[in-house]
């Protein structure tokens, strides 16, 4: 339920493609990124080969490649879709799993800095959702195993 | 106009405070009707959420707008990821009413509902579009005329446009249009919709977001840029710390970085200290100085008028 998903017929007519590496910016700059490699790898079958690697990190997520896609679809859809395989198999970045923690206890990504707010002369932060947002991740996983179940 | 509950972001809040009283102040300043809500959570971060758990991106963003739809409100946001983010789920559910009901379903059980009913807009097209131009220049005290400004857009202001639909998501106009409007010239450059390159920082590249920093920087220190104004807390953090960390070994940009609600609140008349801008890293002062100069000159008509109706030898 609500899972990550890759469109293997779209990625097959990407990899005839190529229309977007011009214009995406890691590709343009990191001499070592090219989702195009990617890509064929997966399409061959092979794409364990690039979980531990770190170009499926380096997507900026500009969305540049989808912008410029013929189908709606970006480089970007295969780097995500390999970058959920690989944080399943708990080969994610050191600050990716930092940030995601401090995610799933406190909803946030930080708290509101107080004594800087105060100094500027700025209003309480309104209430965070924290509890209600634990309630609703929790509700989302026990669906999961229901419908893993059935 | 509708009321607008303000998404400040977790970004913001909690590195930033000043840009959130700079926004504050624009904001009174126009008489919006801008609201603070209680209960609102992290957009999510995409690139982190979304890399982890598809669905706990969903959830959590259709919460958020679920929110302000209760409320009836509008929702408008300082910072391009968090409305890019929350756009992106209420076009995903939008457009897939199977998917929307299972979030529903999920919602129900905490005592939400997600309709999608609110709009959700960037700061800048949103001065552009409902506040406008010329309400802008009507309340404004002193331009920018003569001031060199590099806009960069943020991609996350304007893609993924579907969702967004902000501005043209290869070619916008709307920010420019705005610092036009405050007098400036907007210079065109290269790299202007060149991505910032923050991201690299989030997944342990601190290198490469500087590669990515200095290649524009580079650029506007060429060009003689004034400084570069943007408006996310992302990019800021970027141009600004990251520039700063490059100065400190030894390579030197001098190129202030400047949030939109900072140079509308120059242009207001409130002062730089009290809009928080020496809060930056990088020194603002060589653009307050040039300002300054360039507002010091006599005004062009005043040689005009003194030609035409001064003394003369006519007799
Ligand atoms: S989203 Fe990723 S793959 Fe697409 S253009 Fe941007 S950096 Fe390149
Ligand atoms: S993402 Fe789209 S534009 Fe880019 S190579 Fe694939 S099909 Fe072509």
């Amino acid at each position: 339920m609500l899972e990550a998903k890759l469109d293997l017929k779209l990625l097959e007519m990407c990899s005839k493609c190529g229309a977007c590496y011009a214009i995406c910016p890691s590709c343009v700059n990191i001499p070592s990124y090219d989702p195009r490699a990617v890509i064929k790898d997966i399409l061959d079958g092979e794409h364990e080969k690039w979980i531990n690697h770190s170009s499926i990190w380096q997507c900026l997520e500009c969305h540049f490649c989808l912008e410029m896609c013929y189908q709606h679809y970006g480089f970007e859809s295969a780097m995500t879709a390999m970058r959920n395989i690989a944080t399943r198999k708990g080969a994610h970045p050191p600050q990716v799993k930092r940030g995601w923690e401090m995610f799933v206890k406190t909803s946030r990504l930080g708290e509101p800095a107080l004594p800087a707010r105060k100094k500027l002369g700025l209003p309480e932060p309104k209430a965070s959702g924290a509890e209600e947002f634990r309630k609703l991740y929790a509700l989302l996983n026990e669906k999961r195993q229901q419908h893993k179940a059935e | 106009m509708k009321d607008f509950a303000v998404f400040w972001g977790c970004t913001i809040q909690t590195r930033f405070p000043f840009i959130e009283k700079s926004t504050r102040m624009v904001l009174e300043s126009f008489k919006l009707p801008y609201r603070d809500i209680d209960g609102f959570t992290c957009c999510p971060e995409k690139s982190l959420v979304n890399n982890v758990d598809h669905g706990a991106f969903v959830v959590t963003a259709a919460r958020n707008v679920a929110l302000v739809d209760e409320l009836g409100y509008d929702l408008v946001s300082p910072c391009t990821g968090c409305v890019s983010n929350l756009a992106t789920v209420k076009g995903e559910l939008k457009a897939n009413p199977r998917e929307k009901a299972e979030v529903n379903g999920l919602l129900k059980e905490i005592g939400r509902e997600f309709t999608g009913t609110a709009s959700l807009k960037h700061l800048v097209p949103f001065f552009h579009d409902a506040v406008g131009i010329h309400t802008i220049k009507q309340k404004m005290k002193r331009d920018f005329k003569g001031m060199r400004i590099a806009l960069h857009y943020g991609c996350h202001m304007i893609r993924p446009s579907h969702a967004l639909k902000a501005d043209d998501p290869l070619n916008p106009v709307k920010f420019d249009n705005l610092i036009r409007g405050l007098g400036a010239e907007s210079l065109q450059f290269m790299t202007k919709l060149m991505c910032c390159g923050q991201g690299l920082d989030r997944i342990d590249e601190h290198d490469k977001a500087l590669d990515f920093a200095r290649v524009k920087l580079k650029e506007l220190k060429a060009m003689k840029a004034d400084a570069l104004v943007l408006c996310c807390p992302s990019c800021f953090l970027q141009f600004d710390n990251n520039q700063f960390l490059m100065e400190k070994e030894g390579e030197k940009f001098g190129i202030p970085v400047i949030y939109f609600t900072e140079l509308l609140g120059l242009a207001l008349g409130f002062d730089a200290e009290e809009l928080g801008m020496n809060n930056h890293r990088i020194d603002c002062t060589p653009f307050l100085k040039k300002w300054e100069e360039l507002s010091a000159r006599p005004a062009v008509s005043a040689g005009i008028e003194e030609g035409l109706t001064g003394p003369n030898a006519l007799g």
